[in-house]
């Protein structure tokens, strides 16, 4: 076990390394970078400033010497500066992580207290008309664009109370609180929901045809003490994994979300560093987003070891 | 994992007969929900290659005097802000989301398989670097890397495949790669190898056909994805650029200034966006019902 | 009886009439302004930008020598007033430029202004000085300024090569306030110190950026708020509807565009809206060093295809000016008068003849309904200039061009034009003085960075100069049709609209003026105040 969990670390170092050389190179690829889009705002290109400036910034330096800069840099906790505000990258990010977090959160909260008694519902009535229409609802959930439902909202709330909710981080009453922040969750949450509804259903029923069910009826337990004591529990463990999956993957509903409501959170500055090309933030927000999906996955997998000793890793 | 026997399924499920055409039919029926979904898929495609038949008006051109008008008889979803037909716009748009969906689903899967097929049929450390590249593509969202990608590429319709592919190649390779392992072990390949089939024709011949079932649902499920993940590009200003019209990117055009004054030019593109995934979906899990029913769900 | 009575009502109501504007009149001391912005600037660095986005948000927090009066809409020179300066003069040779500067005024950190300041302000713009800006647009303002001179701690001379009157124009505007000499370029761009009304307090990239009431002001009594803040929203929609709710006290300055214009006046009759034009104007580069665009004929096509009221009857419903270079009257000071504009090949009404005659030079160089010329219209990736170039390929098909539109990020534009690396580009041009040196220096003379079609005439470049040293206003207004009018007839980078663009405000939000002839120079914001 101790070997397994010491070879999935070292792995995890390798697979961060990989993903952060390919960042590096893949945003210096691309044509354009800082320095012409802040003369390209000037509207004028001037050769002498331009090669001050990305000497200032250490553009001009052997792409191999900029990325050991960089890591070097990361191991001691130094960021680097942002191209765009030149304060310090950290100081740029964190402020905007709690905002970000609270949404993925709620969007959680929202996924798991629909999704999982929905899921269940449609497990135990398989077959019937409101298993049917479930699966409609979580597939239609699962193919509706986040953006899209945010834009339906922001259209609702104009029509039904004249006003939109506009983000301001510091809410003064709890009505506002809850409008800008449960609202977006909303949006971003309803994927989350169908998804996680249609896990549940197909762990529950992985479960209710085992075994140990029909030995629980047999032996005259309640439907709800089947369902809930024995069904649910160990159905429970897949699902809480896809939800620990999916707080990795909400980052695609959250950029669209955060853009859609004016959210200063961390998925939408993501997107605007790209815009601005401003490297130090992309590649330290990917490496970030990188580390909690890594971390995400392992902590799935031990979980999966050590609660369910029926599987055994071999790879 | 054993190939699917079709005939004794169906017989267990009580069709009268199992072959050709009344199999379909008979599977058909019993999906109701898939039989819906495909006719919704075609209908995309069918309206994506007639385009220029059912459209009355272009979808590029500009004509001002007829700007933001409401749907009515002779536009049937209303202009936009330049005059354009919606509806024309929404069914071109079909071309643009079914060549992207279509295109890096087909492309992710080429290299996802090539990639697990290898992976998984060779081992040692074939198996080992591909494995480090497929952890290295899956650590990242979709889409985060794909706007990764499209900033680096640039703005453009083969750009914009490729950037969406590449993130849909891990989750392939993984899925053929155990499918392979799997099918490595059986009888019938350790006989091929002794009677002397090179290894490329066992992979090609013999494991290959064997993985397409579970590769063909991945793919459909896939297809919802990529679709989606273009029509958010597009949303943030980083997929297809003009003049092609884009779903997305008609939604990110109107919501930024109409969604009060022009509320068709919100919901009719996003609910192009949405019907196109859910008949994927509802096809994808109806497949996937029938080829690979030890996932049902 | 009825006389009486209608004295009496007459005579009630002037007294209402009176007392109102006499009540209105009365500013009121307190209240924060808050307006939305509508994207990020890069710094916080007035001299270091090139855009409205930095000078509405900064300007509030400096001081120039000189500055057009802010509650006077129309700049001209006419309308420069002291500022930093208490009073100026031309030396009689109309080469030395003296300013006599205020005393006691003193920097936001509390130190005192001096003449050095200015020197160091105009040393760093000129390149002279250790210190350098990172990016110095305007430095080309300054070609003509031998050195800047102090004499004691409130006297500043500006020595010129030759005479040049519309220095004064250059130096009143926004884009050119007195940085301090105390604070480092790179301090400025995230710090700024300023002698203004306003001090700032923080600039939160795409979020926020908050100015405060400067107690130590050296105009007494100003300014009458306590404050200003502006939130960043990109999204128009998202902005629109929060002003209409009562949550942002004024639009964005020229922000508003037509359609939406209307929009705001049937959700919140009582705001306050004004169209004006904004100087900035659409126009199209026209690389004319490579083929097909080296052709004059194909060029003059160009010219002539062109339906100037479509695009303005679609973009702006009607509200925009046709014109050349300079801002057409009545707002701006320096346009053609219109029979003079409607004598150039393109701006003739008849459009129709217009695009008969582009057929038959098309067709002399080849081209025709069975030969197609294709061309890529390349234009950068926002609407503004993504909307004008569809309209364009639209209206390039009427003779015989098939345009493709290519477009283009933000990162990448310039230096693809600076390289030439195009045939047609769809331009914006914004000019943020209303004056003749500024627009045709940077945009034609040849070897300036900011002229894109790398056009060269010296005969052109010599009445450049000659206008720019004109002193009478008359004469040289004549001088500037005519370099204008040649400018559009050599189809150098032919001019599709000057916009005209919405602001609006709440009804208690008083002593806004916005500019008419240029929206960089109206963002002091010390004359107003919020009537509640």
């Amino acid at each position: 076990m101790l070997a397994y969990i010491v070879r999935r670390l070292f792995l995890m170092v390798v697979t961060l390394f990989g993903i952060s050389v390919i960042i590096f190179v893949l945003l210096r690829i691309v044509p354009g970078n800082i320095v012409d889009i802040l003369f390209a705002a000037a509207g004028y290109v001037d050769p002498a400033d331009k090669a001050n400036l990305e000497r200032e910034l250490g553009l001009d330096q052997p792409i191999v010497v900029q990325y050991l800069h960089w890591i070097a840099g990361l191991l001691r906790g130094d960021l680097g500066y942002s191209y765009v505000s030149e304060k310090p990258a950290l100081d740029e990010i964190l402020p905007r992580i709690p905002i970000t977090a609270r949404l993925a959160g709620l969007a959680l909260l929202f996924s798991a207290s629909i999704g999982i008694p929905l899921g269940v519902i449609s497990a135990v009535k398989q077959g019937t008309r409101l298993d049917y229409a479930l699966r409609v609802l979580s597939l239609s959930g699962l193919s509706l664009p986040s953006f899209w439902l945010g834009l339906l909202i922001l259209m609702a709330s104009v029509a039904l109370f004249g006003t939109m909710p506009i983000f301001n981080p510091e809410p003064k009453t709890w009505t506002e609180a809850i409008a800008i922040y449960c609202v977006p969750a909303m949006a971003v949450g309803f994927r989350s929901a169908a998804l996680t509804m249609r896990i549940t259903r197909s762990s529950m029923l992985e479960i209710l045809r085992q075994d140990f069910i029909r030995t629980a009826r047999a032996k005259g337990a309640s439907e709800a003490s089947v369902n809930f004591h024995h069904a649910l529990k160990n159905a429970i463990l897949p699902v809480i994994t896809v939800i620990g999956i999916e707080a990795a993957f909400l980052i695609g509903g959250l950029i669209v979300t955060e853009t859609v409501f004016n959210i200063p959170g961390v998925a939408r500055f993501l997107v605007e560093a790209i815009r601005w090309r401003d490297y130090p933030i992309v590649q330290n927000l990917v490496m970030m987003i990188a580390v909690v999906v890594v971390l995400a996955n392992f902590t799935v997998d031990m979980l999966y070891a050590v609660f369910d000793p029926r599987i055994r890793y071999t790879d | 994992m054993a190939a699917i026997n079709y005939d004794s399924e169906l017989k267990r499920a009580g069709a009268n007969a199992t072959h050709g055409w009344r199999r379909l039919a008979f599977l058909a029926q019993r999906h109701m929900l898939g039989t819906i979904g495909l006719f919704f898929m075609l209908l995309f495609v069918w309206a994506a290659a007639f385009a220029d038949l059912i459209c009355r008006y272009d979808p590029l051109s500009v004509d001002s005097a007829h700007a933001l008008l409401h749907p009515d008889a002779r536009h049937w979803m209303g202009t936009d802000s330049f005059g354009r037909d919606v509806w024309s716009r929404i069914i071109h748009g079909a071309r643009i989301s079914l060549a992207v969906g279509i295109g890096s689903t087909a492309l992710g899967s080429l290299f996802g398989v090539s990639i697990g097929l290898a992976s998984g049929y060779l081992s040692g450390w074939v198996d080992l670097v591909f494995q480090r590249v497929t952890d290295i593509l899956q650590a990242l969202p979709l889409l985060v890397l794909a706007l990764i990608m499209t900033a680096a590429l640039g703005p453009s319709l083969p750009n914009v495949i490729i950037a969406i592919a590449i993130p849909l190649i891990p989750t392939v390779a993984r899925v053929i790669r155990a499918n392979t392992l799997a099918l490595r072990e059986l009888p019938f390949i350790e006989a091929a190898k002794s009677i002397g089939m090179s290894e490329t024709r066992i992979a090609l011949r013999h494991i290959l056909p064997n993985t397409l079932a579970p590769l063909i649902v991945l793919a459909t499920a896939q297809l919802g994805s990529t679709i989606l993940t273009e029509a958010s590009l597009s949303f943030l200003g980083l997929g297809i650029p003009e003049p092609f019209p884009s779903w997305g990117r008609m939604l990110s055009e109107s919501a930024a200034e109409y969604v009060r004054t022009a509320p068709w030019l919100v919901i009719f593109p996003g609910l192009a966006i949405s019907l196109a995934v859910f008949g994927t979906n509802l096809f994808g899990d109806a497949l996937r019902d029938i080829l690979d029913p030890r996932q049902r769900g | 009886m009825r006389s009486v009575q209608a004295l009496a009502a007459a005579a009630a109501l002037s007294w209402l009439a009176i007392s109102s504007i006499a009540l209105a009149g009365e500013p009121k001391q307190g209240g924060i302004l808050r307006m939305y912005h509508r994207d990020s600037p890069g710094s916080a660095s007035i001299h270091e930008g090139a855009t409205y986005s930095m000078n509405v948000p900064f300007m509030p927090v400096f001081n120039n020598l000189v500055i057009y009066k802010q509650d006077v809409a129309q700049n001209s020179m006419d309308s420069i007033v002291p500022d930093l300066a208490e009073s100026w003069a031309w030396s009689g040779d109309n080469k030395t430029l003296t300013f006599k500067l205020r005393q006691g005024v003193k920097w936001h950190d509390g130190k005192p202004f001096t003449s050095a300041d200015v020197k160091c302000t105009f040393d760093m713009l000129m390149g002279k000085s250790p210190q350098k800006f990172r990016q110095n647009p305007r430095k080309s303002w300054y070609d003509e300024v031998a050195d800047v001179t102090t004499s004691g701690d409130f006297e500043v001379a500006f020595n010129l090569k030759r005479p040049q009157p519309a220095l004064l124009a250059l130096l009143a505007s926004g884009y050119t306030p007195v940085y301090p000499c105390h604070v480092s370029p790179g301090d400025m761009r995230t710090h700024p110190i300023g002698t203004g009304p306003f001090k700032f307090v923080e600039f939160k990239a795409n979020e926020s950026i908050k100015l405060v009431r400067n107690p130590d002001y050296w105009k007494k009594d100003l300014p009458h708020l306590d404050g200003i803040e502006f939130t960043i929203i990109p999204n128009r929609s998202t902005a629109m509807l929060a002003f209409v709710a009562g949550k942002f006290d004024m639009t964005f300055p020229t922000e508003v565009s037509i359609p939406l214009l209307k929009d705001i006046k049937s959700q919140a009759p009582n705001a306050v809206c004004v169209v004006t034009p904004n100087n900035v104007n659409t126009n199209i580069i026209v690389n004319s060093s490579s083929p097909p665009f080296d052709n004059l004929d194909i060029r003059r096509a160009l010219a002539l295809a062109l339906d100037r009221k479509a695009f303005i009857s679609i973009l702006f419903e009607g509200h925009a000016d046709i014109g050349g270079t300079m801002l057409p009257a009545p707002e701006g000071f320096w346009g053609m008068p219109k029979d003079m504009l409607e004598t150039i090949p393109g701006y003739g009404p008849d459009v129709n003849a217009n695009r008969e005659q582009a057929r038959k030079l098309m067709q002399k160089a080849g081209y025709g309904a069975d030969k197609h010329l294709a061309v890529k219209v390349s234009t950068r990736n926002i609407p503004v200039y993504r909307d004008p170039a569809v309209i364009l390929i639209d209206q390039l098909k009427s003779i015989y061009i098939d345009a493709d539109l290519d477009v283009v990020e933000t990162a990448n534009w310039f230096p693809k034009i600076a390289r030439k690396d195009y045939a047609l580009g769809l331009n914006l041009t914004g000019n943020s003085v209303d004056d003749p040196d500024q627009s045709f220096y940077e945009n034609y003379s040849c070897g300036s960075e900011r002229n894109y079609t790398n056009y060269c005439n010296k005969a052109i470049e010599k009445l450049f100069d000659e206008q720019s040293q004109e002193t009478d206003v008359a004469r040289r207004k004549k001088l500037v049709w005519e370099i204008d009018k040649q400018l559009q007839e050599d189809v150098a980078r032919p001019i599709i609209f000057h916009a005209h663009t919405g602001t609006c405000w709440q009804p208690y939000v008083k002593g806004v003026t916005v500019m008419t002839n240029s929206s960089y120079n109206g963002y002091r914001y010390e004359d107003v105040w919020l009537d509640k």
